[in-house]
């Protein structure tokens, strides 16, 4: 018999690396499996950026390989799908060109941020599953990938906004500083949301249909193509709603106004929460999924 | 240093078909009393049992046996792929596993965006990458191709350049699954010679193959594998006559 496991605090080395020290029990007790959970599957994650960045920056140059003007397309779609969108809906909603296009043009685009990383992280461990199986990197690192290819892609299309700024005035004010906790709340949130349905659907495949059409039906839900000031006495719609919140956050410093108090405490709370949410799962799967690939 | 502990490990590996893995499946299974869900819900596989395990520095090791040993479940605990399902697994120092060598390749980068990617993967730092990039031109000889999308190769270009990027590392352990032929008999020749360096610059290595002669030429050890149980562990000849000749017992035990 062999004894000779004395060290029970793996440690990771460098970013990316396997770790120097290894110790895998099969039944560890709880506290020590959360702690090892989120040092070696989270925490180890984030410090190996250098492997998501790259990752996420190479699955966006990989898909506009072959275009000239690159992951400009989606500029360009974006501005075109806005400017269409924004003249006939303030014609049907009866609102101002100069009020709703911003309001539309930010909503819109933050939105897609959310929804594209939802949608994909659908498959962020499928996708990966050849490196899953044979490299052991942090699971974290999956889910990050996706959050940053998505946020490449948000920062890309975002720029819209400063023409639209210039055309219709919009001055730089102290409140637009705002914006900068505001992405961060919602890189956060998406961090935790992206974790949770990336596990579940490894796990069980038809996630993702559902997932797709629950995105779909947000859209429509979520005052993003209207203002909640429509909805009159039935506002209660849009303030249960949390997407509301995480896009206020982000909306309302860009347009110069400061977003209110409830949904920063939204935005807060559901990180907090969620955050809890992804690592007991994590600590739940993180065994586990790779035999699910 | 480096060193691995494998102490009574098993794993078992449970196979989910479509079926199971539908989560109308589990809701179903839930309301019916659970019992669907539970009891033969999917099934697993033994892949390893019980298994003692020790390799220290200096210890080449072969491991061998028939399709479906083990071996490659073997290699992936090591690695911290497979977690064990009983048992411990403590491995110092650090694993690079070479299964397959083309992970992380991507065909409609270029060569050198393939060298970044991969060796990003791998886990080497951007300036480990920058100095093996001379070493994979030298090997590869490939030059001004590695500059154009690797989609434009011939398969042995290709087969070249996976090979010399996952071969460019560094490792403490090295953990080989089967040496395949790579390339022409020329470029055989010259791979074979970069693995050797490879492993001379390794201090454990595991390689699971089935050519006899190859192992003599790298191990000193092996390991037997047989329906996920370790058969024999020791000196690597008595190991493979044990292994080729199952009716004469083994002249080494189980677990060195």
């Amino acid at each position: 018999m062999l004894t000779k496991v004395q060290n029970n605090t793996p440690t990771m080395t460098t970013a990316g690396n396997s770790p120097v020290d290894f110790v895998a029990l099969s039944n560890p007790g709880l506290k020590s499996r959360i702690a090892y959970t989120i040092s070696q599957e989270i925490v180890a994650g984030f410090r190996a950026w250098p492997v998501w960045t790259l990752m996420g920056w190479d699955d966006i140059r990989q898909r506009y390989r072959r275009s000239v003007i690159g992951p400009f397309w989606i500029t360009l779609s974006m501005s075109v799908f806005i400017l269409v969108l924004g003249v006939i809906y303030s014609r049907i909603f009866h609102v101002e060109l100069h009020s709703y296009l911003p309001y539309l043009t930010v909503g819109f685009i933050v939105w897609g941020f959310m929804s594209a990383a939802i949608n994909d992280s659908c498959i962020a461990f499928i996708d990966a599953g050849r490196i899953i199986k044979q490299i052991k990197l942090p699971y974290s690192v999956y889910v990050l990938r996706v959050v940053w290819r998505n946020f490449i892609i948000f920062l890309h299309t975002i720029v819209i906004f400063i023409p639209m700024a210039i055309i219709f005035k919009i001055e730089p004010r102290l409140t637009m500083l705002y914006e900068i906790p505001g992405l961060f709340l919602v890189g956060v949130n998406l961090i935790w949301l992206t974790t949770v349905i990336a596990i579940l659907s490894t796990r069980f495949r038809d996630i993702q249909p559902i997932v797709g059409t629950t995105i779909q039906l947000g859209m429509f839900a979520t005052p993003i193509m209207w203002n909640v000031s429509a909805l009159g006495d039935s506002r209660i719609v849009a303030e249960v709603n949390p997407v509301y919140h995480l896009i206020e956050i982000t909306r309302a410093p860009l347009l110069g106004m400061a977003p209110e108090p409830r949904s920063w405490l939204v935005a807060c709370g559901l990180a907090v929460v969620g955050s809890m949410l992804a690592i007991a799962l994590m600590v739940r799967a993180s065994r586990r999924i790779v035999f699910w690939l | 240093m480096a060193a691995i502990f494998l102490n009574n490990v098993s794993v078992d590996i449970p196979i989910y078909d479509v079926r199971m893995a539908s989560l109308k499946t589990a809701l179903l299974g839930r309301t019916i009393g659970g019992r669907f869900a539970e009891s033969g819900a999917y099934m697993t596989v033994n892949a390893l049992k019980n298994l003692d395990f020790e390799a220290h520095d200096g210890d080449r090791i072969a491991l061998v046996g028939d399709n479906g040993a083990g071996k490659s479940t073997l290699l992936r605990v090591v690695s911290h792929v497979y977690p064990p399902t009983s048992g411990s697994v403590h491995v110092v120092g650090k694993v690079s596993p070479m299964f397959d060598t083309t992970i992380g390749i991507n065909m409609d980068a270029t060569g050198l965006e393939n060298i970044q990617i991969a060796g990003t993967i791998w886990g080497m730092t951007r300036a480990q990458i920058k100095n093996s990039i001379e070493d994979i031109i030298d090997f590869t000889e490939l030059g001004d191709y590695l500059k154009i999308p690797i989609r434009t190769y011939s398969n042995g270009m290709l087969l070249r350049l996976a090979f010399a990027i996952a071969t460019v590392r560094d490792p403490e352990i090295l953990l080989i699954d089967e040496i395949i032929g790579v390339g022409d008999t020329g470029f055989f020749k010259k791979a074979f010679a970069r693995i050797l360096k490879l492993i001379e610059r390794s201090r454990i290595l595991i390689v699971a193959a089935h050519q006899d002669d190859t192992l003599r030429h790298l191990c000193n050890k092996a390991a037997w594998l047989s329906h996920g149980n370790l058969m024999a562990f020791g000196e690597f000849e008595s190991v493979i006559s044990a292994y080729r000749n199952p009716n004469t017992p083994a002249q080494q035990p189980a677990t060195a």
